[in-house]
């Protein structure tokens, strides 16, 4: 994707009230702004960010795949070594695309983390897990949880969960599971959609395993970079992930699932299922723009009209976050932030310790750095939708620009609610 | 008159479509009575896509032909009945909008620029694009 920098002469300024990010995007660049300090956050909390999400992809797939319906699912986060080692398919020797390096199999840092945890000790993972020094699997969990249930956000994924030939496909894995378990074939028997609904929840894991299977690679990579000195500005490492949703966007989104040694497609890669469309698309409006409010933080009573009506107008992601409360209890970003905290990289740290009150609220300011880093990946997302579905920025025809205008400016729409935190990432002293 | 896919393998300037029609095994399908609609995007349309995106594609037939049939329409469709139809829907199920030319502009299909249009096939029609369309 190329960067341009000449200003837009061919059609009128836009009036509106982002106007000002509306221009920035028409010429090539970020929601946020490029300045040397948002690259060296964005970067950092990139790579804090990879780490963790090793864990995710990897424990996402092995709960779809082979935890499956386990009724006590209590070392679900236990992940076995073969999940470990599981090759990521875009990266190591073994990729199926090769233009991001790394190593295929778990990050050394995580596997460090796993070991001896917070602690620094190595102590049985039994211990560790019930101590809670470890990868918070619950926030990858609660990204699951938001696409389940926000659900119809494009793609055909949702659709065909409800289809005969998934049920069916789920029927013959359900029986094999359960094989020589009367009580819970009985249940199946007598609540044939509880299951189902099971499976549904399952296949979302695989999705959103799969999604991040990709990112973590490029997050890794864009780390990579910018310890190199290979990044110009923020345009550059948003141009950078432009490219990388273009160069995956065809990836398969499946769910198989292994019983012993025999695999069930729950849903086959012949669906045709995209990386994009099925994954990507609606993991960023699920999560990045939804989600739900955090428990106890909001009624649900409709008179109180305190949530909207019309599950479209959530607007409870990143992208509106009050990150204050991060540290509270049940506040599925906490255990993100906590996460990345294990992996800041050392000029991150320092800079924390420099800002606010150093030591004592870095999840805070981390949280604000993800906020930001996470409007520099939505950006990507709609310049790369911008590419996809309309036109270059350097079209010479005033009615394609017109187009390009009237996208953006949609999209903009999305971030005029008080609650947006677009024009509070637009000033450095925002922490 | 050659089939849709007899042109596109004898003209030059599709080798890439001609390629990603064979990876997705739509030869076949496109070589059958029909009649199609077919927006084929030529070799610099498929040059325009980041690095990466055409291999990932190739390596997954299901997914390829999923892109490929948003460029198929089921029935044969000239430059003017599409015009006048202002919207198609494809094979891949998603719709593609038709712009009425403004003044004495190009034919525009969705994002895409037609650069030659009515090419009569044995089994439909033939309209060349400059751009990959992508659903949505």
């Amino acid at each position: 994707m190329p960067t341009l920098t000449q200003p837009q002469t061919l059609i009128p300024p836009s009036t509106h009230p982002h106007a000002d990010v509306i221009h920035r995007l028409e010429a090539g660049g970020s929601m946020l702004p490029d300045t040397p300090e948002n690259l060296m956050q964005i970067i950092g909390i990139y790579k804090a960010y990879a780490v963790p999400m090793d864990f995710y992809w990897r424990d996402l797939l092995y709960i779809a795949e082979r935890v499956f319906l386990n009724p006590v699912p209590a070392f679900k986060y236990f992940l076995p070594q073969e999940y470990l080692d599981l090759p990521n398919h875009y990266a190591g020797d073994t990729a199926d695309l090769r233009i991001w390096r790394g190593e295929a199999t778990a990050h050394p840092e995580l596997l460090e983390f796993m070991e001896k945890g917070e602690l620094k000790r190595k102590l049985p993972k039994l211990f560790h897990h019930l101590w809670h020094d470890r990868v918070n699997m619950e926030f990858a969990e609660a990204c699951m949880r938001a696409m389940l249930w926000h659900q119809d956000m494009g793609g055909r994924f949702n659709d065909y969960l409800y289809t005969e030939e998934y049920k069916a496909a789920c029927d013959r894995a359900i029986r094999a599971y359960f094989k020589g378990n009367p009580a819970m074939l009985g249940l199946h028997k007598l609540f044939p959609e509880m299951f189902y609904e099971k499976c549904r929840e399952l296949s979302y894991y695989s999705n959103l395993g799969l999604f991040w299977e990709v990112m973590a690679p490029v997050f890794f990579e864009m780390s990579d970079i910018y310890d190199e000195g290979g990044f110009a500005g923020v345009p550059a490492a948003m141009d950078f992930l432009v490219n990388g949703i273009f160069a995956v966007a065809g990836r398969p989104i499946y769910h198989h699932v292994y019983v012993g040694d025999e695999c069930f497609e729950l849903i086959p890669k012949s669906c045709g299922f995209t990386w994009l469309y099925e994954a990507a698309l609606p993991y960023v409006e699920a999560v990045f723009y939804r989600t739900a409010p955090f428990r106890g933080t909001k009624s649900y009573n409709a008179q109180a009209g305190q949530v909207p009506q019309d599950q479209n107008d959530f607007h409870y992601g990143i992208l509106y976050a009050d990150v204050f409360p991060v540290g509270s209890a049940g506040i599925p970003p906490t255990l993100l932030m906590q996460d990345m905290l294990h992996f800041l990289p050392p000029y991150l740290l320092e800079y924390y310790q420099q800002h606010c009150r150093g030591e004592d609220d870095m999840l805070i300011q981390l949280g604000i750095t993800f906020q930001r880093s996470m409007y520099n990946v939505t950006s990507a997302v709609i310049q790369a939708l911008r590419a996809a579905l309309l036109y270059p920025l350097d079209d010479q025809n005033p009615r394609h620009l017109m187009a390009n205008r009237q996208f953006f400016e949609a999209q903009m729409d999305r971030f005029v609610r008080p609650e947006a935190r677009l024009r509070d990432v637009q000033r450095q002293e925002y922490r | 008159m050659p089939t849709i896919v007899d042109i596109a393998v004898n003209t030059e300037g599709f080798s890439t479509l001609v390629a990603a029609v064979q990876a997705a095994g739509l030869v076949e399908a496109l070589q059958s009575p029909g009649p199609f609609t077919v927006f084929a995007p030529n070799d610099a349309a498929f040059a325009k896509l980041p690095p990466g995106t055409v291999q990932t594609l190739v390596q997954n037939p299901p997914q390829l032909g999923r892109i490929l049939k948003f460029h198929v329409v089921s029935g044969k469709y000239t430059k003017d009945e599409l015009i006048k139809l202002g919207t198609v829907d494809s094979l891949e199920g998603a719709s593609i909008p038709i712009h009425s030319p403004f003044d004495d502009e190009a034919f525009e299909v969705k994002n895409a620029t037609v650069l030659a249009a009515d090419i009569e096939a044995d089994n439909g029609i033939i309209h060349v694009l400059d751009t990959v369309m992508l659903m949505g």
